[in-house]
């Protein structure tokens, strides 16, 4: 009996947890697309290797360090560092390490060039907090080995470029010392360490490059003052402006000895300009200051005798200086016009001759140019060719050579904000943009190709032709809807302020815009996007309307900042308009309601918490007025621990009074007691989500009622001692509690306490149910636990009777204000890996069966049955539950390899997951991105409604022709035997008449 | 099972001991009775050698050695009465991540290039690489327990818990949080492989057969070929009573279903 129930247990075990998601490896980019970004680049550094493929290090805002390929802009290899781990500078040592400084000075890398491998780590402490230099110098050798000098943490650092060792450092602990520069001058065993000390003091330090030993201290005071940075302009000059930002200074060392001249700009330029700063450069002689309106380029005669080169009001890029011989050095420059942008390559010491002039066509979408970083080549007639690599302010990094693009990559797309989605267009006359379907014979060729190699008959070619065909399959992107859904827009909204729609089907960008209402302006300093909402989305009575987005932004990073709003139209990616608000956007509540042109109503509450709306039509006010005492929000301040709940009052009141401002009213607040709780999480279900049933029949045939409300809010509150990093605190002083409150009524559902554990909580709510994953201080381990809320008060109508006659409350309305008798189940697992994100599956209908998916630590998606998550397992279900489909209880959640959505790749940096139902029931759309973008389908209980795409048509067409022409021949056959036993019949019915008669009546 | 985290367990003896305070002395001034203890404490250390694990190869003792020297004296020096310092309580990790030759065939990581491996301390607060020979460090740690992850494409990493003691300084205790194992060592080996793809069935007559077309042809086979020696095999006169009713409810043959049967 024993060895039975257990084989059942393993046949159903097998059957049960076979991955749903499981994937061929020919089938990696069918469904799925994955695209590589780097984020805004920072630094770039060109390798000079003669040999081998050209290269450029780049280090970017993502703290992202990669070798791209000069010639395609292709990444050899990247390396994503950890968040707080900002690099401050990046140099090639030796022509073979790349040398990278991060975390504010404190860590030094060497990074193998061809292959990206890290070579050596160092650690770098210091005193106290200060700038940061990395410099790499060529000639400065000590016992074979080249040195690396580094100035961070109030320290200098000489390392050794072979190991990482620390030869010698030094220590500058004056209280107020602020270093501004280190230079080594180029042929000497020297550094210079320059800076500002008390503020108006000058102070420069001369040390022996070889060991460490201070040589020279000298300083000067300086009593008007500095402001901002300093420009060098010689190995022994630099310029700086005073606290006033209207004198220049010039402030030369050489021979340890400080003299100065004071220059201000008002006799440089005639019109006064207000305060103005200097744009770092590192070109000898010659340096630019920037004032709000014009960008001054001044070059310095001799001992601090200046002079105004050029004096330009459009928008400018300067390069770094290159060496391009013994003693010339060369930068480009970079301006706008209109469409296009004029790059020029200057001589350091010859301002007026240009080496190179050339203009470049670019896209208004891509902004200004923000970086130039410039490289030489020597052509084929041994004169200097010149490339420059540019960064846009998009985030796009592009390389100019002779006039023209090479590549680009839109590395914006790295820092993603927000992500909705829109439906393409309807297929129509004039409406198709792919080609037209292949013909006849090619389709069946293909299938023949396929059947082909179904049956392993298929030669290498063959296989190389079968998976190009199938990545390139035209079907998938289309620019028009499809009966499946599969095919839709992606719209993302980047850090830059650049709307792209990307198409589902292969990851195309269809459409960019970056967005003017993200422009810098007068009236909006420092503008930034915020979120995207699906503003109209026609498909009633509105059909030939395009669909269109609003982009939601503020003009500063305090969120009482005035907002902006702006309407993007997702077929054609022009701004229909925008609007610049007069008050702040604190929350978007997009409400359930549209009006007759499908709008969707949006509520905007501001700083003062009064509610406006969105659309400004009458339309909309008449439906809003209408539904006016059914609008209930909610609002969650992280500093005090308090979540209010809210709801509208009346017409605004006072001198902002407009016909769509609404006072509101707190109609209660949960206060979360401040020494013993912080929340750390609040997460609701998703708007758009849909439940299919309410009732779950579990396995004695009994039901039970699964308690749906769009109003239910998840909370999660920490000790506020538990609040850091895990390692941080004990067991013992920290703890975490879940609650479940209703939104409208504040009522707090349930509440459950998990003692010795910490966050970070990462939490999401599906239906009935919420899971969340935190870290267990006790076991340290990560665990997950679920909740599941069911409705008590509807527990008796399981009478068929009572159905029958109409005796139940299943129609009788519900109201979040009687007190609803909810139960809870829950129960808790371990989970092996720490979690980035969290999100579930969701499909058009809410009938197939849910998947967890978790963004890894590791960069991964990972799919996870809901049934793993059930609070119904037990360690020995019983055969009913077993048929249910209930996994007997394990202490921790399985990870299955086939079940990452991402398979074999990685969405580095990854930061959100989002999912989208397709219109086929089965099957959901994934979007993970990071700073990789991966998109996917899923189909968590597989695709029951669809065929699958490796289906063989042909084998279907073979089999039928192959059954036809079996018919055939039986029926040939029976006719013929049918025939030749009449002939038999008659024949023996002829000669044996009589006798066979007789047998039969002796029987 | 504890072990150091210092590099200190490898050096060798009492001299590097002496360099290890020489180094010291340049950096940070010190008084002669504390150097004097820190002696002993080093030649005690050099005694019970084997104990100690942590490895590390000849070329870099010298550069993490002196990355890591002013950090070991604070360390040192906590446990004299008369020092306290505000820095003290931060601690270095080193480990070494392997993977076993013979593992790695499938291609996301072979052996030896270990450029896509990143280790990350507490879910992310921090993130370091591995040097060519696996060895990884983690820098300025305070002291606690800590959870350490590998994360490398096609192997399966146990977190690690490492518990880094600010009582007794420099010693750090771990252990696989998903077996519960002691490690002796801070040498984090993968579980087992990732296996991300299903592997295809090579094409057999079963899998043929066994698709719902081959289900169709072979029950059609069935019909054709084993219904008549089922009634072979029947007892004539059933069989003959059998013809009799079909003859007289006038059931169709199969040929007379088909169009060309009609003739009859």
């Amino acid at each position: 009996m024993a060895i039975r129930s257990f084989f059942l247990f393993i046949l159903f075990f097998s059957s049960s947890l076979s991955p749903v998601f499981s994937l061929y490896e020919d089938q990696v980019g069918l469904m799925d697309w994955h695209q590589q970004y780097i984020g805004k680049v920072k630094q770039a550094v060109f390798s000079s290797q003669r040999a081998g493929r050209k290269r450029v290090v780049v280090s970017t805002e993502e703290n992202v360090i990669a070798s791209l390929d000069l010639r395609h802009g292709e990444i050899f290899w990247r390396h994503l560092l950890g968040a707080d781990d900002v690099i401050d500078g990046i140099d090639i040592g030796l022509g073979k390490y790349v040398i990278t400084l991060s975390s504010g000075g404190s860590i030094l890398r060497s990074w193998n060039l061809p292959d990206g491998q890290m070579v050596w780590e160092s650690s770098l402490q210091g005193p106290k907090h200060s700038k940061s230099f990395l410099l790499v110098p060529t000639n400065l050798k000590f016992d074979k080995d080249n040195l690396l000098v580094v100035f961070s943490n109030g320290r200098l650092h000489a390392i050794s470029c072979i190991d990482g060792e620390v030869l010698w450092k030094k220590d500058f602990e004056a209280e107020s010392f602020e270093v501004q520069q280190v230079i080594l001058p180029p042929g000497s065993d020297l550094i210079h360490v320059v800076g500002f000390a008390a503020l108006s003091q000058f102070e420069m330090y001369q040390i022996n490059a070889k060991n460490g030993e201070l040589l020279k201290h000298e300083s000067a005071s300086f009593s008007s003052g500095f402001s901002g940075q300093v420009s060098l302009v010689s190995t022994e000059t630099v310029v700086a402006l005073d606290s006033t930002g209207s004198i220049l200074l010039t402030i030369s060392f050489q021979d340890g000895k400080i003299s100065s001249q004071q220059t201000p700009i008002s006799n440089l330029v005639e019109d006064s300009l207000g305060p103005a700063v200097i744009i770092p450069s590192s070109v000898s002689g010659i340096f630019a200051i920037k004032t709000d309106a014009v960008t001054i380029f001044i070059r310095v005669i001799g001992k601090g005798n200046l002079e105004v080169v050029e004096k330009t009001t459009h928008e400018i890029a300067v390069s770094d200086a290159l060496s391009i011989s013994e003693d010339q050095q060369a930068f480009a420059l970079i301006q706008h016009a209109s469409s296009e942008i004029h790059l020029t390559v200057k001589l350091a010491h010859d301002w007026d001759g240009n080496l190179l002039k050339e203009s470049v066509k670019m896209d208004r979408q891509r902004g200004l140019v923000h970086k130039v970083f410039i490289n030489n080549y020597i052509r084929t007639d041994r004169s200097y060719g010149f490339r420059v690599l540019i960064v846009m302010e998009d985030h796009s990094l592009l390389l100019l050579q002779q006039g023209e693009i090479v590549w680009s990559r839109e590395d914006g797309l790295a820092s993603i904000i927000d992500v909705t989605t829109s439906e393409l267009p309807v297929e129509r006359d004039g409406v198709s943009v792919a080609k037209v379907e292949h013909n006849l014979f090619e389709w069946l060729k293909g299938h023949m190709l396929k059947l082909k190699g179904t049956l392993m008959l298929a030669s290498p070619e063959d296989m190389a032709a079968i998976q190009s065909m199938r990545l390139k399959s035209s079907e998938k992107s289309k620019m028009t809807r499809d009966h499946n859904g599969f095919r839709k827009l992606l719209i993302v909204l980047t850090r830059a302020g650049k709307l792209f729609a990307l198409h589902t089907g292969d990851g195309r960008i269809v459409w960019s815009y970056l967005l003017r209402s993200l422009h810098k302006s007068e009236a909006c300093q420092s503008p930034i996007g915020l979120n995207l909402y699906q503003w109209q989305v026609p498909h009633h009575h509105a059909m030939d309307e395009n669909p269109s987005v609003l982009v939601v932004s503020r003009c500063g990073p305090s969120s009482d900042t005035s907002g902006v709003l702006s309407f993007v139209d997702t077929y054609t990616g022009k701004e229909l308009s925008s609007l610049s608000l007069d008050h702040a956007v604190v929350q978007v509540i997009p409400l359930p309601y549209t009006d007759s042109t499908e709008q969707r109503l949006h509520l905007l509450i501001d700083a003062d918490k009064h509610a406006h709306l969105y659309p400004k039509t009458s339309g909309a006010l008449s439906i809003f007025k209408r539904e006016f005492s059914n609008i209930y929000w909610y609002s969650v301040e992280d500093q005090n621990g308090i979540i209010k709940g809210h709801a509208l009052k009346c017409k605004c009141t006072g001198e902002v009074a407009d016909e769509f401002c609404f006072d509101t009213r707190d109609l209660w607040s949960v206060v979360f007691p401040s020494e013993s709780e912080k929340t750390i999480a609040t997460v609701t279900r998703k708007l758009n989500e849909v439940v299919h049933t309410q009732a779950k029949v579990v396995a004695d045939q009994d039901v039970m009622y699964k308690y749906i409300s769009r109003n239910l809010l998840f909370v999660a509150t920490v000790a506020p001692k538990g609040s850091g990093e895990i390692g941080s605190v004990t067991p013992e002083e920290s703890w975490l509690v879940a609650y479940l409150i209703d939104t409208v009524t504040g009522r707090i559902l349930h509440r459950v306490t998990h003692h010795g554990s910490q966050g970070p909580v990462h939490a999401v709510f599906s239906e009935n149910w919420v899971v969340y994953h935190y870290f267990n201080l006790r076991a340290h381990r990560y665990e997950m636990s679920v909740i599941e809320i069911y409705d008590q008060s509807r527990a008796d109508n399981k009478d068929v009777w009572k159905l029958v006659l109409g005796k139940h409350n299943l129609t009788s309305p519900i109201s979040l204000f009687s007190r609803p008798e909810v139960i809870t189940k829950s129960q808790s697992y371990f989970f092996t890996h720490s979690l980035k994100a969290i999100a579930v599956t969701s499909t058009a209908k809410g009938i197939t069966s849910k998947q967890l998916l978790l963004g890894t630590i590791g960069d991964q998606v990972l799919a996870l049955d809901k049934r793993f998550l059930d609070p119904r397992r037990t360690v020995n279900p019983t055969q009913l539950e077993k048929e249910e489909g209930i996994i007997p209880l394990t202490e921790s959640l399985p990870i299955i390899p086939q079940s990452y959505v991402t398979h074999a790749l990685r969405v580095e940096g990854l930061r959100g997951i989002i999912t989208v139902p397709a219109k086929l029931e089965s099957t959901t759309l994934v979007f993970a991105h990071g700073v990789d973008l991966f998109f996917t389908q899923l189909a968590p209980s597989r695709t029951y409604d669809s065929l699958t795409e490796d289906f063989s048509y042909a084998l279907l067409l073979i089999t039928i022709v192959a059954l036809v022409a079996a018919i055939f021949v039986t029926w040939r056959l029976s006719e013929r035997k049918e025939l030749q036993e009449k002939w038999s019949f008659y024949s023996a019915f002829a000669s044996q008449s009589t006798f066979s008669s007789l047998h039969f009546s002796d029987n | 099972m504890a072990f150091s985290c210092k590099n200190s367990s490898k050096f060798n003896g009492f001299s590097s001991c002496i360099k290890m305070v020489m180094v010291g002395t340049s950096t940070i001034m010190m008084q002669q009775r504390t150097l004097a203890m820190e002696a002993s404490l080093c030649v005690k250390k050099s005694k019970k050698k084997g104990a100690d694990s942590v490895t590390r190869p000849n070329s870099q003792i010298s550069a993490a050695m002196a990355a890591v020297t002013p950090l070991l004296l604070l360390l040192l020096l906590s446990s004299a009465p008369s020092f306290s310092s505000g820095s003290r309580n931060a601690y270095n990790i080193n480990g070494r991540v392997k993977i076993p030759q013979g593992l790695g065939t499938k291609g996301y990581a072979l052996p030896g290039r270990m450029s896509n491996v990143k280790v990350l301390l507490n879910g992310g607060q921090n993130i370091t690489f591995l040097r060519p020979d696996g060895y990884f460090s983690f820098h300025n740690i305070p002291a606690g327990t800590h959870l350490i992850e590998v994360s490398a494409i096609g192997y399966f990493f146990s977190p690690v818990r490492v518990d880094v003691s600010a009582r007794n300084p420099g010693k750090v205790q771990a252990a696989l949080t998903e077996n519960r194992k002691g490690l002796s060592e801070l040498v984090l080996e993968p579980l087992r492989e990732e296996q991300y793809y299903e592997i295809r069935e090579p094409f057999s007559i079963m899998s043929l057969l066994k698709s719902p077309m081959g289900l169709m042809v072979g029950f059609m086979l069935a019909v054709a070929f084993l219904m008549p020696k089922l009634v072979e095999n029947m007892d004539p006169e059933e069989m003959r009573r059998a013809q009799e009713e079909m003859r007289s409810q006038g059931v169709p043959s199969l040929s007379s279903l088909l169009p060309g049967g009609a003739r009859n």
